[in-house]
């Protein structure tokens, strides 16, 4: 039953800028299926937003160069697509949700004519049929009095509202796909948690798949049929969510799931945060980029950048010492970064006690 | 909508009043009172109180705005001091002449100005947006009445192309081409005035909305690059321009005073140096009122045309943004 939807292969993306060109995704390859839900988290910087607006072909406009890679979608390669062929599919067959959802509607025109609008733009249809279309879409959005709601403009709305008009827009035509990236970030904690109902509730009636951005694991543990781990423009760890979150194989990972408020267990008082930053892309790190930040790195991180590879069925992780890491055996005592405890990582931990660990376990 | 425009109204009413109880105070406070003002000085003591009397000038000094301000709004301007001609037969034949001069500069700006910034906005520091800015870097640059007699020189005196003034050829009043004609040099002169600013304006305020989130929004629906620009991101990068022309439209009024002069237009700014000089205060007055109405009126004109433009200001929340 579930086919693949969307495979991105070794997908790159770089942007000219003074300091040199800087790879915003740097070799992802990702596969959707059908009616799955897949979401990629990762910090703010790591390359999220430029891999799904790659996918659509909009990343060009805003200077966005692809450098290499492919994506398929039912059987085609979009990235040999020309504009003129990609306006064909953007809108119709994959579409996007954006973060911000006041700016991502135009503030001339009526709510109902810019979801009107995206079925002209791809059926043949009169006006009062697609302004029909866009009200029903509203209706099933959950918008009350869609009839007086098509006429308002966005400004007449809430936050709220609008992303159910943006959601209106994108599910309008039935995709196959839509993209939301980061749709709930901008709003109140109670709208996030109606508007992600919505969306996994119109995913059930069409059927559609969703590619779901986010840098919140919970929102990603409530949605997700799989998780990858984005970081610094590179996937470091993909699975199922039972995988990611019962077993996960990378330190950065770990780090994420250990900053989920109340994740694991209630005794930890104080919130953890991975230590750091994500580093500059136009200078990266030498090996691991992740190795600077991570509490087990050694100098084989610090050389080699391991690959992403296989593990257990489905799973995927880019980390020299996964299974260590998983089985927490370079963990503990030693490094005090360990999966099982909400002992937060004490922020002294120098990389060397990692090392140490790591070629202890490995013995 | 309505609520808007009331207000609007109600706002142009209370400028203009406030410009004519400033208008009443300054020629009430020049040395010597009105009477030397509106009369000119060399007069007998004895006729000057005569004069007064009949002008009502020795009334209280509200009563004596209200006479004035009726006579400003039936436009009853009085008659010019020396000839004593009545003002209205000298003034509305130079409002239209410099109306008919600007508006041609202004349009022709407009209609160049517009669609060229918005093209060169999707085609930056191309060959088209290079020259435009070469344009515009001149019109700044260059002095409106330097301009105006360059002009002259060149392609009057030299080549005898282009009349080198006035409106008329004598003997051809009323002959469209024969205005049109002269209207040539004086118009290139306003227009590129106007045509600087615009031209970067509207290419700014097109890159600006170029990167707005509904812009990636629109192309991510499917709508084709074409309507991206002109459907979407116009309508929009339009809203600032209009507050601009409605800024300018003073301009529009008061500017010509120097090219009018250059190329002997006979219009207001010409008419304002000469009966300046002929110390014609009333027709100053006039003109000033005139120009004053004309300045409120346009911005009325911005501010409706804004509305019309910009849902969000219905609800008044950009209302204040114009003035
Ligand atoms: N138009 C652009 N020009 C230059 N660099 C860009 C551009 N867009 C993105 N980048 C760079 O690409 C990198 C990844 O950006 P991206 O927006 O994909 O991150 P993200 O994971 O979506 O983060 P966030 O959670 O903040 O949305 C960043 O370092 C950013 O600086
Ligand atoms: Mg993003």
């Amino acid at each position: 039953m579930a086919r693949t939807l969307l495979e991105i292969k070794d997908l790159s993306t770089g942007f000219i800028t003074e300091g040199g060109i800087v790879k915003a995704v740097d070799g992802v390859s990702l596969t959707v299926e059908t009616g799955q839900t897949v979401c990629v988290v990762g910090e703010s910087g790591s390359g999220k937003s430029v891999t799904s607006l790659t996918v659509m072909r909009l990343s060009e406009y805003d200077g966005g160069q692809i450098l290499g890679g492919e994506v398929w979608f039912q059987g085609e390669n979009l990235l040999t697509k020309s504009q003129k062929e990609m306006r064909r599919i953007r809108g119709k067959r994959i579409s996007m949700i954006f973060q911000e959802p006041m700016n991502a509607l135009n503030p001339v025109f009526t709510v109902g004519d810019q979801i009107a609008e995206v079925v002209r733009m791809h059926e043949r249809v009169t006006r009062d049929a697609a302004w029909a279309r866009a009200v029903e879409m509203l209706r099933l959005v959950g918008i009350p009095e869609p009839v007086l709601r098509a006429r308002q403009y966005p400004h007449e709305l809430s936050g709220g509202m609008c992303q159910r008009v943006v959601i209106a827009m994108a599910l309008v035509c039935h995709p196959e796909l839509v993209i939301a990236d980061e749709p709930t970030t901008a709003l109140d904690v109670t709208v996030q948690a109606q508007i992600l109902d919505l969306l996994r509730d119109l995913q059930q009636k069409f059927g559609t798949a969703i590619m779901l951005i986010t840098h919140d694991m919970g929102v990603a543990a409530e949605m997700a049929d799989r998780i990858a781990v984005m970081y610094a423009g590179i996937i470091v760890e993909e699975g199922t969510v039972e995988q990611i979150f019962e077993r996960p194989h990378h330190p950065y990972t770990i780090g994420l799931l250990k900053s989920i408020p109340g994740f694991e267990g209630e005794r930890g008082t104080e919130l953890y945060t991975i230590r750091g930053n994500i580093p500059n892309l136009a200078r990266l790190p030498s090996g691991c980029r992740f190795h600077p930040r991570c509490p087990f790195a050694t100098d084989r991180c610090r050389q080699e950048s391991p690959p992403l590879r296989k593990l257990d069925e489905g799973r995927k992780v880019a980390c020299w010492y996964a299974e260590d890491v998983a089985a927490g055996r370079v963990t503990g005592a030693v490094t005090g970064m360990d999966v099982e405890s909400t002992e937060a990582v004490p922020a002294e931990l120098s990389p060397g006690d990692g090392q140490t660990a790591v070629r202890g376990a490995a013995k | 909508m309505t609520e808007y425009l009331l207000r609007r109204i109600l706002q142009s009413i209370v400028v203009l009043f406030l410009v004519t109880v400033f208008m009443f105070a300054l020629v009430h406070a020049a040395p010597g009172g009105p009477t030397h003002v509106l009369l000119g000085p060399g007069m007998s003591p004895e006729a000057m109180k005569i004069q007064e009397h009949n002008m009502g000038l020795d009334q209280p000094l509200p009563l004596q705005y209200l006479h004035w301000l009726k006579d400003m709004l039936t436009g009853n301007f009085g008659y010019t001091f020396k000839n004593h001609i009545p003002i209205n037969t000298i003034i509305w034949p130079t409002v239209g002449n410099t109306l008919i001069l600007m508006g041609a500069a202004w349009v022709l700006s407009l209609i160049i100005a517009i669609p060229w910034g918005i093209y060169n906005s999707t085609k930056t520091y191309g060959i088209s947006d290079n020259v435009a800015t070469v344009i515009a870097y001149l019109g700044f640059a260059i002095p409106s009445f330097w301009f105006g007699i360059l002009l002259q020189e060149y392609f009057s005196l030299k080549l005898n192309w282009f009349p080198l003034s006035d409106m008329w050829t004598v003997g051809k009043q009323g002959d469209i081409g024969n205005l049109l004609w002269h209207m040539v040099l004086p118009v290139t002169v306003l227009a590129l005035g106007f045509l600087a600013g615009y031209l970067k304006y509207s290419r700014a305020s097109m890159l600006e909305v170029l990167h707005e989130d509904f812009v990636r929004t629109a192309r991510a629906k499917g709508v084709p690059e074409r309507w991206v620009i002109y459907r979407h991101a116009l309508r929009n990068a339009l809203i600032p321009v209009i507050t601009v022309l409605g800024l300018d439209l003073p301009v529009l009024v008061g500017g010509a005073l120097l090219t009018e002069n250059v190329f002997n237009w006979p219009g207001m700014g010409r008419e304002f140096v000469e009966m300046a000089l002929a110390r014609e205060y009333s027709v100053l007055m006039a003109i000033t009122v005139i120009t004053a109405v004309m300045v409120v009126l346009g911005n009325l004109l911005a501010d409706i045309l804004y509305a019309v433009v910009d849902p969000r200001v219905q609800l008044g929340k950009k209302g204040g943004a114009s003035v």
